[in-house]
């Protein structure tokens, strides 16, 4: 399933705020925290992360990765965490008012 | 932005990391696929594939940023390539702006310099000077008298600090080697009014001040260096000034440098109890100057009405009341930066709206150019337009290429102005006041970059709008009907350039008229052949006047023993010697009318043969003799017109001094009226020449006319007074003629300057018509070819040109006209007996730019003439 417009950067602040992540960690873990279920065009990630970087929602540190090689780190800021705040709050008010769009019956109207 | 220019200097950092993060990311992304069955290759091509590296490397680099930086690089390099894709244009370009910026950017650098910059005190906007003036005795400058500072410090509440200096020579040195250095006496506060104290010991004191204790002496910095080595232990360390010894009490700060004067060391300000009186408040003479500073708050205006004030209190109930009253006697109070210069800031500021003139037809006929150059690449701008090239993009496309231009023309102009600054000092820059200060610098320099860019930018607007406008496609397509607003413009651009060329002829001829002028006024003398040079006599060794009188008789004599020398002579102050050396002299039995003025004449002390060695003309009875033994003089004939209109001024009576006491002169002769500040010196106040016998001042001029060039005499002339006196150095030797030619100075460089500015002018406006009309026989050739096709004959082609450049000439002298008129009026200041309009300069100006409009003419037109109609036509 293709990500709805605009959502990547909610996903890579919520993926990158449960734990630091390089670049690969972050697709991997928004595929495992959506149940398998969204696919991130690879090609999107890393312009969105270094603007996410530039906007100073995120920062990065090299340090070794699992195996062992240098790998770029991202963590959320102050910043990032109210942005991620925000969003979340922004997107669970869109469902729920698209849900209940979607709810209605020819009764209601 | 600061993380912008952060991201910039980081630029090769963030290249690497951000490759290295992209290569781990497909590395571990292939990995993962090897795991889950894929074969290695096929794993890494579809990850490389899947990620679009380059794509994604440039999203990144925008997402950062550097979008900008990147794109500027790419049209920088673009630009470059079109610049040296026409490499005529290109250097035509440059040159225009190199040579026009570097003007103007060498006279700002000595405007800057000399006008702008503030004195380098503390406030130095504080300074000002006070000096006397008796305009209707024809004395409108007088200095200041030591009686008036004695009278004034601290007695005007609005100044803080007020001094006196005298500007003074003394001969520095043992016998033998000694030499003649300008130095300066000054008051005990005068370093504290200028706001800079001695760096080593201390200033000058109250108790120095009287001729038994003033061998002291305050070193600049300069001289310590270079006279002492620097020595560290130099204070109380003695040396011999005058034949006397002085003692070394203090060294000035490296820095300091009071106005013009390249002085050597302060002097304590010596005088005389007899000197400080009331009767002695008007002795202003030449030059002793006050300097004072104005307490903060205080105005210039209050600063005045209390000198006012304080002058007539001191002045009331006194005999001389009237007198000074007629004369219009008046101590004027004005900022001493802005008084220094005032002489030379009407020229300056002249020379600089003459390079501003340059540097507007210098962007005309850019504009034209780029104008040009846009036109023939509107078709390529169109089709890209068509093909969905954004109107930002060519707009930035032209604004990129235009500020490159003009900063490498800017560059070059900082060299072409370095250049100037040196060109103008070798014009005399560096004798005006201030001058020696000129300097081009990094503020110069930023002014010039500054300056390009805005050009730049102002230049891009209208060949911007030419390029984007949507009917471009159109109007270039094959119809061939040029566009005429473009037209319009280019042709209105030439006008402009004609117009204001035209204004510099004009002013660079009314200059050179004004210069001729000057030039064949005559002096009053035949000033060829005569060879002169100062001596001063030190009052410590020459104090007798018998002692001065005996040394002055021999050297004449033995002067004029000299083979080549005709005849010699001393005199006090030698014509164009830059001193004017006014005083009062009463006429006996002279009852003035009412309403006449004091008169303030030229006075002069003569020994030997003056008047023969100078050539001076007689005009009734005859000159002092060589040994005037009697209380006789001679008197000019402006001044023998004035007192004895008839005719009798032989056997007359005067005195020196502006009362009838003492012993009275007889006029014995009456000689031709001489120059004295300068050939353009309008007033004729009339001048006494007394014998030496009866004036023996220390100051004198030796004057010797030779029968060979004047010059080849000098190390003679130098020998002989070495020979009377080995302590006295003969020095500003320099023939007659080069001095009144060294006072033509500030009218032969404007001169020279305006004549070279009108070259380039003229040089542009060629240039600028010849791009405009061979452009438009260019554009028409279709319509030629198909006129000539139908049977016009070339001739008819021919004159269809010489028509357009005629109108074009028309209108440009016509607006010109007005633009001279406007020019000559602002000029009159500087102008001697020159109209603002003069019919010979204009004429002269308009045919010299009728030549230049015709000769850039003939080609184009002549290439017109000879389209081959089926060449022309077959070309589309």
């Amino acid at each position: 399933m293709q990500i709805l417009p605009g959502t990547l950067d909610l996903l890579i602040l919520k993926a990158v705020s449960l734990k630091p992540l390089h670049g690969y960690g972050v697709l991997l873990r928004i595929k495992q925290i959506s149940g398998e279920a969204l696919d991130i065009p690879q090609g999107s990630l890393y312009p969105a992360l270094y603007r996410l970087e530039h906007q100073e929602l995120i920062t990065a540190e090299w340090a070794p990765s699992d195996n062992n090689r240098r790998a770029k780190f991202y963590t959320l800021t102050a910043a990032g965490r109210r942005r991620l705040k925000e969003e979340t709050a922004g997107w669970n008010r869109m469902s729920a008012a698209i849900e209940a769009a979607l709810r209605t019956t020819p009764e209601e109207v | 932005m600061l993380q912008r220019v952060r991201a910039l200097l980081s630029r090769r950092r963030f290249e690497e990391n951000m490759s290295e993060e992209l290569r781990f990311h497909l590395q571990q992304y292939a990995e993962d696929l090897v795991r889950s069955g894929v074969p290695l290759a096929a794993a890494e091509r579809q990850a490389r594939l899947e990620l679009g590296l380059n794509t994604v490397k440039e999203e990144c680099r925008e997402a950062r940023g550097l979008y900008w930086f990147d794109e500027l690089a790419r049209q920088v390099r673009h630009a470059l390539r079109l610049l040296r894709k026409s490499p005529g244009f290109t250097a035509t370009a440059l040159a225009t702006l190199a040579i026009c910026l570097g003007a103007n950017l060498a006279i700002f650098a000595v405007i800057d310099s000399v006008l702008l910059r503030s004195l380098p005190f503390p406030a130095a906007e504080r300074l000002v000077t006070i000096y006397n003036t008796y305009p209707k005795a024809g004395v409108d400058r007088d200095g200041s008298s030591v009686t008036n500072y004695y009278e004034r410090r601290g007695q005007l509440p609005a100044f803080s600090s007020l001094s006196i200096y005298r500007e003074r020579e003394v001969i520095v040195g043992e016998p033998g080697s000694t030499e003649k250095v300008p130095i300066l006496a000054v008051s005990p506060e005068f370093f504290e009014t200028v706001g800079v104290l001695p760096v080593r010991g201390r200033a000058f004191r109250e108790e120095e001040t009287t001729f038994e204790t003033d061998q002291v002496a305050i070193l600049t910095h300069a001289c310590w260096q270079r006279r002492f080595n620097a020595d560290p232990e130099i204070l109380g360390r003695q040396f011999r000034v005058n034949a006397r010894k002085i003692t070394v009490v203090g060294v000035l700060p490296a820095d300091f440098r009071f106005l013009s004067s390249g002085v050597q060391f302060f002097a304590p300000f010596a005088s005389n109890p007899e000197e400080r009186t009331a009767r002695q408040r008007h002795s202003g003479g030449n030059r002793k100057y006050i300097v004072a500073r104005l307490k903060p708050g205080a105005t210039l205006s209050e600063a005045q009405a209390q000198i006012d004030s304080h002058n007539a209190a001191l002045e009331a109930g006194s005999p001389q009341a009237k007198m000074l009253a007629e004369a219009g006697f008046r101590s004027v109070a004005v900022g001493l930066h802005e008084d220094h210069v005032a002489t030379i800031r009407p020229t300056l500021w002249l020379l600089q709206a003459g390079v501003a003139v340059l540097l507007s037809i210098g962007i005309v006929n850019l504009a034209n150019l780029l104008l040009i150059r846009a036109n023939g690449r509107m078709k390529e701008m169109a089709v890209r337009q068509a093909l969905g090239a954004g109107r930002r993009q060519i707009v930035i496309e032209v604004l990129v290429e235009t500020t490159l231009l003009t900063l490498l023309g800017g560059l070059l102009g900082c060299a072409v102005g370095a250049g100037g600054v040196q060109l103008l000092a070798s014009l005399g820059a560096s004798q005006l006041p201030l001058g020696a200060q000129v300097v081009f610098d990094a503020r110069a320099a930023w002014v010039a970059l500054l300056a390009a860019l805005a050009l730049g930018v102002i230049l891009a607007w209208p060949v911007a709008w030419f390029s984007v406008r949507d009917n471009a496609l159109r109007g270039e397509s094959r119809g061939a009907t040029i566009s005429a607003a473009a037209q319009r413009l280019r042709h209105a651009l030439i006008v402009a350039e004609i117009a204001l060329a035209f204004v510099l002829l004009a002013s660079g001829g009314l200059l050179g008229l004004s210069l001729n002028r000057a030039m064949a006024v005559s002096p009053g003398f035949r000033p060829n052949h005569v060879l002169t040079g100062q001596i001063l006599l030190p009052w410590t060794s020459y104090a007798e006047p018998a002692i001065r009188y005996s040394f002055v008789d021999e050297l004449t004599r033995q002067v004029e023993a000299q083979p080549g020398v005709v005849a010699a002579g001393l005199v006090t102050n030698v014509p164009f010697s830059g001193h004017s050396g006014k005083s009062a002299a009463t006429v006996k039995g002279h009852v003035s009318h009412p309403g006449e003025s004091p008169r303030g004449s030229y006075s002069y002390a003569v020994a030997g043969n003056y008047f023969a060695a100078m050539g001076f003309v007689l005009h009734a009875g005859r000159f002092l003799a060589s040994d005037e033994r009697e209380r006789n003089c001679v008197v000019d004939a402006d001044f023998a017109q004035f007192y004895w209109p008839n005719g009798n001024a032989l056997g007359q009576q005067l005195y020196s001094g502006s009362d009838a006491t003492g012993q009275p002169y007889t006029v014995v002769g009456v000689v031709g009226p001489v120059k004295q500040a300068g050939l353009t010196d309008a007033v004729a106040q009339g001048a006494v020449y007394y014998p030496y016998r009866y004036r023996p001042e220390g100051e004198l001029y030796l004057v010797a006319r030779t029968a060979t060039p004047p010059e080849t005499l000098a190390r003679t002339l130098q020998k002989v007074v070495r020979g009377l006196d080995p302590d006295l150095p003969l020095t500003d030797i320099r023939s007659m003629e080069a001095r009144i030619d060294d006072s033509l100075l500030t009218r032969r460089s404007p001169a020279f300057l305006a004549g070279l500015f009108s070259a380039i002018a003229l040089l542009l406006t060629t240039i600028g018509t010849y791009g405009v009309l061979s452009y438009a026989v260019v554009q028409r050739r279709r319509e030629i070819a198909v006129r000539m096709a139908l049977g016009a004959r070339p001739n008819q082609i021919r004159s269809q040109y010489l028509a357009l450049a005629l109108r074009l000439l028309a209108a440009g002298l016509a607006l010109g006209l007005a633009g001279a008129w406007v020019s000559g009026q602002a000029m009159q200041a500087v102008l001697f007996q020159v109209p603002a309009l003069h019919p010979f300069v204009l004429g002269g100006a308009a045919g010299v730019l009728a030549l230049a409009c015709l000769a850039a003419c003939l080609l184009p037109s002549h290439r017109a003439a000879r389209t081959s109609p089926m060449e022309a036509l077959a070309e589309n």
